[in-house]
C-alpha cells in the first residue's frame, strides 16, 4: 500500500486530502508556496465574506431609522480597520488549518513546488534551499489565479483582479466590474454597500449567467442592483480602457455572445471610472508548475487537468482536486474538499467515485443567492416531467422582521412522484437555507417529506415547507 | 382595506385585465394601476419600470411593483412603445398608493394600434373586482 503522499497545495482539496491520508495511514507531505487555506481563506471565501459582513452591516446602520434607531451623525467605511479585521479572521483561521495538519503529523512545508519526475517532488524555499520529497502517489492541489484579459492587465491600483480588491485601504469613488459572475455579482453589492458607485458589464444576456442558477434569480436580483443604485449592462464587453483626465475611460461593446444586437446596441459607449476589477473567471496555475510535464498528466484549454470522477490523471500514482480541474467539474471550496477526501481515500487504495451532482451553490450577493440540484431547464432537458412551484419571503413574518423581504425559494419536483429534484433560492440567508435542500435532494425527499416536516416559527426556513405545500397543490398561506 | 364604494373611479379611464388602466390623451396614453389593484397590494415599496424607447405588445409585463405584502408584474393594457416615465415614483413609490391616477402613474405609452384600447372595459363595467383580476405574483 501507498504511503508517502505528497500533495501539492494546502488550499481546502489538499489540506483535506492531507488529513484523511494521514487519518489512515499515510505519511503526509503537503508542498504550499504563498499560505494555507489557499484561494478560499486568502484571497477569496473568507476575506470576501468579512468584507460583506461590514458592508452588509453599513447598509443597514444606514437604515437605522426604519429600525427604530436614533443614530447621531453618519457611518462610513473605515477600510483600514476593516483590513486589519480581515487579516486577523484570516490569520486564525490559517492558523488553525495549520494545527490541523500539525495535530495529523502532517509534515507541512512552505515553499516552491518542483516536480523530479515520477516518485519525487522537490520544494524550493525562499531562501533558495532545495528539499527532496519522495513519494508513493501524489495529489496535485495547486489552484487557480484571477483570468487576465490582454486588453485589461492588471496593475494593482487602476485595474485590479478580486485578489487586488480584496486588499482595498479606501473606498474607490467609482468602479467598472467586468463580468456578472458570482465573484462580479458579489463585489458589485460588496462595492456599493461600502459606498462606491458600481457598474457591472456582463457578455451574456443576465447576470449571474451559469447554467445552474435559474433564470428568476437573475431577475430578481437585477431588480435589487436597481434599488441601490448599481448600474449593470448585459450583452456588453469592455473592449479596453485608457487614461483620460485622472480617471479611466472604458469603451463598452456589443458582446459576441449577445447575438441579435439592436441597432442602438452596435454603437459603442464610453464610461469614466476610477477603477476597473475584472471578475471573468479563473486561470489554473498549470503552467508555473515546474517539471509537471514529465508526470504524464492530461490537461485540457488554458491548462485544467483532466482527471476523472475517481480524480485520478493519466498517471496512475497521481491524483488532481479543486480549482485547477477547471468547470468541467465545480470549482466551489466544498467540492474541493469533496474531492480531497475522494483522492485521499483512492490514493490509500480505495474505490471512491465523485458524485457533483448534490453541491449546492452559494452566491453572497444581497439578498443571497443559493441553489442545489436541477434547473427546470435542465429537469427537462434529462426527460423529467416536473413542476416548478415558488413562494415570495415577504409574507413569512421573521422576514419581515429583519426587514429583509425581497426573493423567493422555488422547488422543482418530479410531477408524479413529489421527488424534490432542484431548489433554487434568492433572498434573507439563501446560503443557509440550501442545507436543507441538499439533504432533502440526498435523501431523495419528497415535497411531501418537506411540507410535513415542522419548522419553527419565526424563521426562514418556513419558506421551504410554504413552497413545498404549494408543490402538493395545497398552499396554507395562498 | 377600501370598500368598493370607497374606491376612486374616474370616468375617462380603461382598464385592462388585471387592473392596468389607460387614459386615453391625443394619440398616447397615460398608464398605471387602479386604486383597486393599489389598495390590494398594499405599502408599495419599490417599482421597476422600463425604459424609454422600450416596446411592448398587449398583456406583456413591463413593470414590476413590489408591495411589502406581494410581488406583481404589471402588463401592458395596449400594446405600444414607452415614450414617458414618471421617474417619480421611481424615488417615491408610496405616490401610487396615495395618487394611483396622477402622481403615481407610471408610464406613457404610443398605443402601437388604437383600437386595442377599444377593448379595454370602462369604468362602469370595473367597479366591482371580480375572481380573474387578481394580480399575478412574479417573486
Amino acid at each position: 500500500m501507498a504511503n508517502r503522499i505528497a500533495i501539492l497545495g494546502a488550499g481546502p482539496g489538499g489540506y483535506t486530502a492531507a488529513v484523511k491520508a494521514a487519518q489512515m495511514g499515510a505519511d503526509v507531505t503537503v508542498i504550499e508556496k504563498d499560505s494555507a487555506g489557499g484561494t478560499c481563506l486568502n484571497r477569496g471565501c473568507i476575506p470576501s465574506k468579512v468584507m460583506i459582513t461590514t458592508a452588509e452591516l453599513l447598509e443597514k446602520i444606514k437604515k437605522a431609522e426604519s429600525y427604530g434607531i436614533a443614530l447621531e451623525g453618519s457611518a462610513r467605511a473605515d477600510m483600514p480597520a476593516l483590513m486589519e479585521r480581515k487579516n486577523r479572521i484570516v490569520k486564525a483561521q490559517t492558523d488553525g488549518i495549520l494545527n490541523l495538519l500539525k495535530h495529523n503529523r502532517v509534515n507541512y512545508i512552505q515553499g516552491t513546488g518542483l516536480i523530479r519526475g515520477n516518485n519525487l517532488a522537490a520544494v524550493r524555499t525562499e531562501k533558495g534551499e532545495e528539499h527532496q520529497v519522495p513519494w508513493d502517489k501524489f495529489i496535485i492541489a495547486a489552484g487557480t489565479r484571477p483570468f487576465e484579459l490582454p486588453e485589461l492587465p492588471f496593475d494593482g491600483e487602476r485595474i485590479i483582479s478580486s485578489d487586488h480588491a480584496l486588499n482595498l485601504h479606501e473606498v474607490p469613488e467609482s468602479v467598472l466590474i467586468v463580468g456578472g459572475g458570482v465573484i462580479g455579482c458579489e463585489f458589485a453589492f460588496l462595492l456599493s454597500a461600502l459606498g462606491a458607485g458600481v457598474t457591472v458589464v456582463e457578455a451574456m444576456s443576465r447576470m449571474l449567467p451559469l447554467p445552474s442558477v435559474d433564470e428568476d434569480c437573475s431577475k430578481i436580483l437585477q431588480r435589487e442592483m436597481k434599488k441601490r443604485k448599481i448600474g449593470f449592462m448585459v450583452n456588453r464587453t469592455v473592449a479596453g480602457a485608457e487614461e483620460k483626465g485622472g480617471k479611466l475611460n472604458v469603451e463598452i461593446r456589443p458582446s459576441s455572445f449577445a447575438g441579435d444586437s439592436s441597432k442602438k446596441g452596435e454603437e459603442p459607449s464610453f464610461q469614466q471610472v476610477d477603477k476597473i476589477l475584472v471578475c471573468i473567471g479563473r486561470t489554473p496555475v498549470t503552467s508555473g508548475i515546474e517539471g509537471l510535464d514529465s508526470l504524464g498528466v492530461r490537461t485540457g484549454g488554458r491548462g485544467w487537468i483532466l482527471a476523472n470522477e475517481k480524480l485520478e490523471t493519466g498517471n496512475p500514482d497521481v491524483y488532481a482536486v479543486g480549482d485547477i480541474l477547471g468547470p468541467s467539474k465545480i470549482m466551489l471550496a466544498h467540492a474541493a474538499w469533496a474531492e480531497g477526501m475522494t483522492a485521499a481515500q483512492n490514493a490509500m487504495g480505495g474505490e471512491k467515485s465523485m458524485n457533483y451532482d448534490i453541491v449546492p451553490g452559494a452566491i453572497f450577493t444581497s439578498p443571497e443567492v443559493a441553489n442545489v440540484g436541477l434547473t427546470e431547464t435542465r429537469a427537462r432537458e434529462e426527460g423529467y416531467r416536473v413542476r416548478a412551484d415558488s413562494a415570495l419571503f415577504r409574507p413569512l413574518g421573521k422576514a419581515q422582521a429583519l426587514g429583509e423581504i425581497a426573493g423567493q425559494a422555488k422547488i422543482i419536483s418530479e410531477t408524479d412522484s413529489g421527488r424534490v429534484l432542484g431548489v433554487h433560492i434568492i433572498g434573507p440567508h439563501a446560503t443557509d437555507l440550501i442545507a436543507e435542500a441538499a439533504l432533502a435532494l440526498n435523501m431523495k425527499a419528497t415535497v411531501r417529506d418537506l411540507a410535513e416536516t415542522i419548522h419553527a416559527h419565526p424563521t426562514l426556513p418556513e419558506i421551504m415547507m410554504e413552497t413545498s405545500m404549494k408543490a402538493m397543490d395545497q398552499p396554507l398561506h395562498g | 382595506m377600501k370598500a368598493v364604494d370607497e374606491l376612486l373611479i374616474p370616468e375617462d379611464l380603461r382598464f385592462g385585465k388585471n387592473h392596468e388602466l389607460i387614459r386615453p390623451e391625443n394619440g398616447h396614453t397615460r398608464t398605471g394601476i387602479s386604486d383597486y389593484a393599489q389598495d390590494q397590494l398594499g405599502e408599495i415599496v419599490y417599482v421597476e419600470l422600463p425604459q424609454i424607447g422600450d416596446e411592448f405588445k398587449k398583456d406583456e409585463a413591463f413593470a414590476t411593483i413590489e408591495s411589502v405584502k406581494t410581488v406583481s408584474e404589471i402588463y401592458m393594457p395596449v400594446g405600444g412603445e414607452i415614450i414617458e416615465i414618471n421617474n417619480a415614483v421611481e424615488d417615491s413609490p408610496d405616490l401610487i398608493n396615495q395618487s394611483p391616477y396622477e402622481k403615481g402613474r407610471l408610464v406613457v405609452i404610443r398605443p402601437s394600434d388604437e383600437s386595442e384600447s377599444e377593448t379595454l372595459e370602462n369604468t362602469a363595467n370595473s367597479t366591482k373586482p371580480n375572481g380573474t383580476r387578481h394580480l399575478k405574483l412574479c417573486g
